[in-house]
């Protein structure tokens, strides 16, 4: 089966700073991919060329088989690659129904004007909020800013799970949730996964991921060094590879 | 006048940016109105000049966008390249409208009286209530706010964040070009130095009205209620006989007791200002 996502020697560049060095790896359907690596190895750059915020320099990028040609994140989203990001996604002026729709806001037409479905914005994220266990005094209406970032987080991700679509990119998504929450998030991950989408979720916490993961891809100084499948490799002898900055090869045994 | 140029301000500084041209484009819709009014007649003139003004929110707009400009500079570029050519355009001379087209059906709609009250206060109504509407019912309003609030965030859902601020100020600079229509239709002379100083008093009156600078937040009805403010206090300077030359002082001392009133409201209200 040919790769869902399929990267191929991709560069980038900021400026002077080469930030991804010829990476190539492949992401297939169904599968739950783990990013690792320490903190600028460059784990996020690469999940923003995916999800269209950055362009590459040169190198790649094949998604069902085609090549990207343009990188915005309202193509990426349009085919389908949902993206729980770190620092971005919500709008702390608006409220989360509006953060919700952002960029896909449903309308109703009155007399032919498409006006907000200000219903069906707040219907849904209503239904969200409470599935993912925000506090009950929190209202669709309340904007981003009064959210803790636990809450804040949840919002993310239960966007990203409300339209799943092919791939959903988790960014660190257990930062700021408390252990149960990051419980759930993970059976989260793994649950898409079983539905047929393909996960990438990046983390620094490798000994949390390495049960639910199928595979796992280790980047240091922007390039990959590991691309191992978990059931060839321990969370110990994967640790030893980014301690080790990738100078060891580990031999490979079944765990 | 000065109400709907602030509501035009106003959705710049929500969209994150700031517009310091539009006095100039302002007297440069008016110029245009005047003198192609006289030759083409009226309703052509007027089309003539929104086309005018939206070109130049657009040409500035791509600059701010594309460019990587802040909107600061090229706005400012803007306020002079426009005066400039309204006083190449002129050359300096005084221009009305003949007696015939100021009785033209429509410069009467414009700028003639209804009701008693001049049909400047009918326009700025409807304006106030259609662009309300937008910001606050539509798709447009929502990326808006979402792409002054925080850019990278907007860009990340997938809004154009390039098209929504192009669009914005486009917008603005049509609503200084009307605002500019309107007048002359009203007072049909043009001057070289039209709408002058303009520009710094719909930026008041946005932000005496509770637009934050940083974007993301404020209101048109504010915008209005602030340009009204700002209008009145000339008035009211002039009945009680104070000399007209301080009402600039005012509005700088009114500005900045509205911006701490509103920081300090802001707070109360829980919010990060």
């Amino acid at each position: 089966m040919a790769p869902l996502i399929q990267v191929k020697n991709l560069d980038l560049y900021f400026g002077a700073f080469h930030a991804l060095k010829n990476v190539s790896v492949d992401f297939n359907a169904g599968e739950l991919v783990v990013l690792v690596g320490d903190n600028g190895a460059g784990k996020t750059t690469l999940i923003r060329v995916l999800c269209g915020i950055h362009a590459p320099t040169s190198g790649e990028v094949f998604f069902d088989g085609k090549k990207v040609e343009r990188f915005h994140p309202k193509n990426a989203i349009d085919q389908g690659i949902e993206t729980i990001q770190q620092s971005v996604g919500l709008c702390e002026n608006l409220s989360i129904a509006r953060n919700f729709y952002l960029g896909r806001e449903p309308v109703r037409r009155i007399l032919g004007i498409p006006f907000l479905d200000m219903k069906a914005m707040r219907a849904m994220s209503a239904r969200v909020i409470s599935e993912f266990g925000l506090r009950d005094n929190v209202s669709p209406d309340d904007e981003v800013e009064r959210l803790s970032g636990g809450e804040r987080q949840s919002v993310k991700i239960g966007r990203a799970v409300e339209f799943k679509n092919r791939v959903v990119i988790m960014d660190e998504p257990t930062n700021h949730l408390s252990v149960r929450e990051r419980e759930h998030v993970n059976e989260l991950a793994v649950q898409l996964k079983e539905q047929g989408l393909l996960v990438i979720y990046i983390t620094h916490d490798i000994f949390q991921v390495h049960k639910l993961a199928d595979r796992i891809v280790i980047m240091e100084n922007g390039e990959k060094i590991e691309d191992a499948l978990t059931s060839t490799m321990s969370a110990e002898q994967l640790e030893e590879v980014i301690r080790q900055g990738g100078r060891v090869v580990p031999k490979r045994e079944a765990v | 006048m000065i109400g709907i140029l602030a509501m035009g301000q106003a959705l710049i500084i929500m969209a994150g940016e700031i517009d310091l041209s539009v006095g100039s484009v302002y007297g440069l819709a008016g110029v245009a109105f005047i003198t192609l009014g006289e030759s083409h007649g009226v309703p052509a003139a007027m089309v003539a000049a929104l086309a005018i003004a939206a070109l130049a929110g657009f040409l500035q707009g791509m600059a701010v966008v594309y460019g990587g400009i802040p909107s600061m500079i090229v706005t400012l570029g803007g306020l002079f390249t426009a005066r400039g050519i309204i006083y190449v355009w002129t050359g300096g001379s005084v221009q009305a409208f003949p007696d015939a087209a100021q009785l033209r059906p429509l410069t009467r709609l414009l700028g003639g009286e209804f009701l008693g009250l001049e049909a400047i206060v009918f326009w700025m109504l409807i304006v106030l209530a259609l662009l309300s509407v937008m910001l606050l019912k539509m798709r447009f309003g929502n990326q808006l706010l979402a792409t002054g609030g925080s850019e990278s965030s907007a860009l990340s859902r997938g809004v154009r964040t390039d098209r929504v601020k192009i669009a914005a100020f486009v917008l603005c600079s049509v609503l200084a070009g009307f605002a500019g229509i309107i007048t002359l239709a009203d007072q049909p002379q043009t001057h070289v130095t039209l709408g002058e100083s303009l520009e710094l008093q719909a930026i008041a009156a946005a932000v005496i009205g509770g637009c934050l600078l940083s974007g993301g937040r404020g209101s048109l009805f504010g915008a209005v209620l602030g340009a009204i403010i700002i209008v009145s206090f000339r008035y009211e300077l002039i009945a009680l006989g104070a000399p007209s030359s301080w009402f600039m002082s005012f509005v700088g001392a009114l500005l900045i007791v509205a911006v701490i009133l509103n920081q300090k409201l802001a707070r109360m209200a829980g919010r990060n200002v």
